[in-house]
């Protein structure tokens, strides 16, 4: 019996676990996934923006803001990365101009810190790749990168740590509720007790909500993002992120880059018919490539290493849909978060659980709360002389698994471990980045299978990319196939 | 105690140029990164290696291992399991960082350096495929490595895009060990692998391979395992025609669209770089734009023989052991640039510092020739020429000349001219 | 009508047109001839593959028969060695199967197998 069940871990769950144990509270998240933030959370921009975007006294508005603000806290309590890049929302001639004065007015009702209108002049002496089209920029210097995975490893394993259970491969496939208590069906068999039931489900949050509900305020249109990725070679190509002006279907292509190194090009903006299948196209990409250009001169796309597409959970109401349900009560429903939804994530977590779930007058503080989570290190990163120190008591430290991003055999084997060890291919590149870089797990994909099978005493035959099912082989040779 | 020579990368070109530059007497340390010496050549269990240089067929391990015998006869110091992770200069030394379990991070200076560090395969990524994003995309030489080195596949049901080499010789391998290969796309009118290849990887087990088409679609199933492709005919632009969809269910998808030098060791030290081999211009002696650091192999421009990788490392190890003799003085160089139909030249440049007095150059054609007239011209004069009865991109061609008597003024340029 | 052929012997990859009196040109070495005349009457192949072995750090071995056998036992040959399991240290050369199939040719390895402790 569970006080609270969360249903999802992407960065907006695995928030609101941490949050939730301050309090004396028991509790569990079930994520359908292999892993945290495999979904939304998973493909994305990486941007905690400014503020400036959302409509004023929106739920949006005030939570982007205040969720920016809690991201220099997290820096310090959970080792969040912070890439501090500022941004630039550009203006191509007079009337994208009278926007840009616009936009500024909303920033200034929001409470944006720190904004300012360049002209082209001056915007290109900081960012000298920016397009020479381009008449004045809004500078949002509050913008600033995050590295998505690890926000969601990092509130997850913070909650773990504090005492929330996680069960990974568990899909909700019924709900109902009796005598003031949910009874959640997992995987079609194992049945759950709790309290209260927390739905941050995501994309999937709408289907969620209509295994319990019969009128489900809130649908998920789902839009994809397609992106590309310039390999951290192009580091410098532009410092701040730049943005279009926005329009109804969102920020528009960015250019974004990225705590390690790398460059995001986009997303576009388009709403599919498969929410769960999100997929790249020729159109999409190539709009993608032009629009990228009006923000940039000479933009290197011979560096592309990768290309992805992305889904945001984009709900027909109009904010961040974060209620009580209507039909019945301790049920709480996270709908529609999308953009700005992984600069708000902490902000979301402390306003349900403080302002809508009222937990902290409901239940005592978890005398035990640790606020504090180290970060997996990052072994090239340090000096010299700290890696000397390290590889005297570690020399696992000395062998690079994935050469393109310098990965050592060490933070493999840690990212198995720990309270959210991974034992799959994608797993450990989400915790490590080994098969990130430029020849994407060509050269270190085998060897950290075998390494997977070794530390797991598996056959090879059941080393996964990802789910269960992903597996990296159908049989050994020399048998019939 | 400075090294006179490291060699980075310890394949077919770092073995061949290691031997060459011992025999030279140079104090050579050879870095590998795998466990054993050979490098790809190990997983390429096909024949066909070796009748350039020993006049008699072997296969890949038999082609490393005659070179690693006499690797290790000479006697030349090694490295296995270690990573180089940075490359340095100071003043005219080269400071290379490794790593490894047994030494941990460590510096070691050289007087010269040769880079011989392959190449790597051109991912999903790099062209931008549309579609999902499955389990089971995978580079044709990752398959190979896990198929003849760990003894498993990746599918039963194939399909390969691209038609370089790797991706024929894995089409018979992956049919012999009893998968269904369902046929080769590739986005050109030609085919990128060696012809014996379409004869004796497709044609024989009547494989289709489908010239002027690529892949339009990717599929996954409920788990996000790969289901099916698309493809579809491309017009000259490379644009896919309408309405000449091909569909396949397929678990696998191996791509074989191109290899690309490894050359990221060089980001550090600011080396001129050509945009159409990938990797760092040379001049005649391999050498690149940092005085001293030499280039070859795949690593330099990525060949379809391994023979004459062993023949160019060779080279490259004499070139080095010449820049470390003092035997390089006087140096002026002139470009040498790639002219109608030619893809690309390496060398980029001459120098007249060194000594030999042959030029050699391999070059690739842009498109398929017959009768083709290949034409050198310093300025107006027409200084070399030969005739071809038929030139493929697939295939490395190469052409030697004399220097003695060139302008040392003025650029050179090669073409090809169709007769 | 004349019959191009794309010779397999070495990776030149020479085009070997035989015309209609059994003439045969294009060819840039003997071998080329006695390619094509084996293709018109009797194709063979070298078979390249691998063998099982019992060594964890070496589960495959190269092999491949020592010289062309014909097309058409390709396959046949490929079953009889994915029976062979290697249980011993082993040189490049050495015999795995003998007459594979009755043919003249033998499965020989074409990689040392040694076990770690004893390389080197």
């Amino acid at each position: 019996m569970y006080d609270y069940i969360i249903i999802g871990a992407g960065v907006i769950g695995s928030c609101i676990a941490r949050e939730l144990s301050r309090f004396n509270v028991k509790v569990l998240v079930l994520e359908k996934e292999n892993d945290v933030a495999n979904v939304q959370s998973l493909a994305n921009s990486a941007i905690v923006h400014s503020g400036h975007n959302p409509e004023p006294n929106s739920l949006k508005a005030k939570l982007s803001v205040w969720g920016n603000k809690l991201y220099e806290d997290m820096e310090k309590e959970l080792e969040i990365p912070l890439l501090r890049t500022g941004a630039f929302v550009v203006a191509h001639n007079k009337a994208e101009e009278e926007q840009l004065f616009e936009l500024a007015k909303t920033a200034k009702i929001n409470q944006v810190p720190e904004f300012s209108i360049l002209d082209y002049k001056e915007a290109s002496l900081i960012e000298p790749n920016l397009s020479k089209s381009v008449t004045k920029v809004l500078s949002l210097p509050t913008t600033k990168v995050t590295y998505p995975w690890e926000v969601a490893f990092a509130a997850m394993e913070n909650a773990i740590i504090n005492g929330v259970e996680f069960k990974k491969n568990s899909l909700v496939t019924a709900i109902r509720k009796e005598n003031d208590k949910f009874y959640v069906t997992v995987n079609n068999s194992d049945i759950l007790e709790s309290v209260h039931l927390i739905n941050a489900a995501g994309v999937a949050s709408d289907d969620i909500a209509s295994l319990i509900e019969k009128n489900v305020q809130f649908k998920i249109k789902g839009r994809k993002g397609e992106y590309f990725v310039l390999d951290k070679r192009v580091k410098g190509f532009v410092k701040n992120i730049l943005y279009p002006l926005p329009t109804e279907l969102g920020k528009g292509v960015l250019i974004t880059p990225q705590v390690h190194g790398e460059i995001l090009l986009g997303p576009n903006s388009l709403e599919v018919e498969d929410k769960y299948h999100p997929t790249t196209s020729y159109e999409g990409l190539t709009y993608v490539k032009d629009h990228a250009s009006m923000l940039a001169d000479n933009i290197p796309f011979n560096q592309i290493i990768r290309s992805f597409a992305g889904i945001r959970s984009t709900s027909d109401y109009d904010d961040f849909y974060i209620k009580e349900s209507l039909e019945f009560a301790n049920l709480y429903h996270l709908g529609g978060i999308d953009s700005p939804g992984l600069t708000a994530c902490f902000a979301i977590a402390k306003y349900l659980v403080n302002d809508v779930m009222n937990v902290n007058k409901k239940y005592a503080l978890n005398p035990g709360f640790n606020p504090y989570r180290k970060k997996r290190k990052m072994f090239h990163r340090l000096s010299q002389e700290e890696k000397q120190d390290l590889i005297k008591d570690e020399p696992l430290y000395g062998n690079i698994i994935c050469k393109c991003e310098k990965i050592t055999e060490k933070e493999i084997l840690d990212a198995m471990h720990g309270p959210l060890g991974s034992n799959t291919i994608k797993g450990i590149k989400k915790r490590t980045r080994a098969g990130a870089g430029l020849c994407q797990g060509g050269y270190c994909e085998e060897k950290i299978m075998k390494m997977i099978a070794k530390e797991f005493n598996m056959s090879p035959l059941d080393v996964a990319y990802d789910k269960e099912e992903t597996k990296l082989f159908v049989s050994e040779t020399k048998v019939k196939l | 105690m400075i090294r006179d020579i490291v060699v980075i990368g310890g394949g077919a070109s770092g073995l061949a140029a290691s031997i060459s530059a011992k025999k030279r007497n140079k104090d050579v340390l050879l870095i590998e990164r795998e466990e054993s010496l050979g490098g790809i050549l190990n997983q390429c269990i096909h024949n066909g290696f070796g009748l350039e240089v020993f006049k008699e067929e072997y296969t890949g391990p038999e082609y490393a291992h005659k070179f690693i015998e006499e690797f290790m006869d000479l006697k030349i110091d090694y490295l296995v399991n270690t990573t180089v992770i940075k490359l340095d200069k100071n003043n005219d030394d080269f400071i290379i960082t490794l790593s490894s379990k047994e030494l941990g991070i460590r510096n070691i200076t050289a007087r010269s350096v040769i880079i011989s560090s392959g190449c790597y395969e051109r991912t999903r990524g790099q062209i931008s495929m549309p579609g999902d994003r499955p389990n089971g995309v995978i580079t044709a030489g990752s398959a190979q490595r896990y198929l003849n080195i760990n003894g498993y596949m990746v599918g039963k049901k194939v399909f390969i895009l691209g038609s370089g080499d790797i991706g024929l010789i894995m089409a018979r391998r992956m049919y012999l060990e009893g998968a269904e290969v369902l046929g080769v796309a590739e986005i050109m009118p030609y085919s990128n692998g060696l012809n014996r290849n379409i004869v004796q990887c497709l044609n024989d087990f009547d494989i289709p391979l489908y010239l002027s088409h690529t892949v339009t679609n990717v599929e996954a199933d409920e788990d996000k395992r790969l289901s099916a492709i698309t493809i579809q005919q491309v017009d000259e632009r490379f644009n896919p025609i309408p309405n000449t969809e091909k569909h396949f269910e397929v678990d696998t998808l191996l791509l074989s669209i191109g290899l690309i030098p490894d050359i990221t060791l060089l980001d550090d030290l600011y080396v001129e770089v050509d945009p159409k081999t990938k990797s760092a211009k040379i001049n005649q002696a391999y050498e690149t734009s940092v005085k001293g650091l030499f280039i070859c192999g795949n690593s330099l421009q990525v060949h379809d023989l391994v023979d004459n990788v062993s023949k160019e490392s060779s080279r490259a190890g004499l070139s080095a052991s010449d820049y470390l003799d003092g035997l390089v003085t006087n140096r002026k160089k002139i470009a040498i640039n790639p002219g109608k139909n030619i893809l690309y030249v390496a060398p980029q440049y001459l120098d007249f510092g060194w000594v030999e007095k042959d030029l050699l150059v391999s070059y690739r054609s842009s498109k398929k020739i017959e009768k083709a007239l290949v034409k050198v011209y310093q300025g107006e004069k027409l200084i070399y020429q030969k005739r071809r009865a038929f030139i493929v991109p697939a295939e490395m061609e190469t052409l030697t000349f004399s220097y003695l008597e060139l302008d040392q003024n003025q650029d050179i340029m090669i073409e090809i001219e169709e007769v | 009508m004349a019959k191009e052929f794309i010779c397999i012997v070495c990776p030149r990859g020479c085009r070997v047109i035989v015309d209609d009196q059994g003439s045969i040109s294009g060819n840039q070495c003997k071998r080329g001839e006695i390619y094509v005349k084996n293709e018109m009457t009797n194709p063979t192949r070298i078979l390249t593959t691998t063998v099982k072995t019992i060594f964890p750090e070496i589960p495959r071995a190269s092999v491949k028969t020592d010289q062309p056998i014909p097309k058409g036992l390709l396959m046949k040959a490929m079953e009889e060695i994915n029976k062979i399991v290697i249980d011993k240290e082993m040189n490049i050369g050495d015999i795995v199967i003998e007459h594979i199939l009755n043919t003249n040719a033998n499965i020989v390895l074409t990689k040392e197998i040694k076990r770690k402790e004893e390389r080197k």
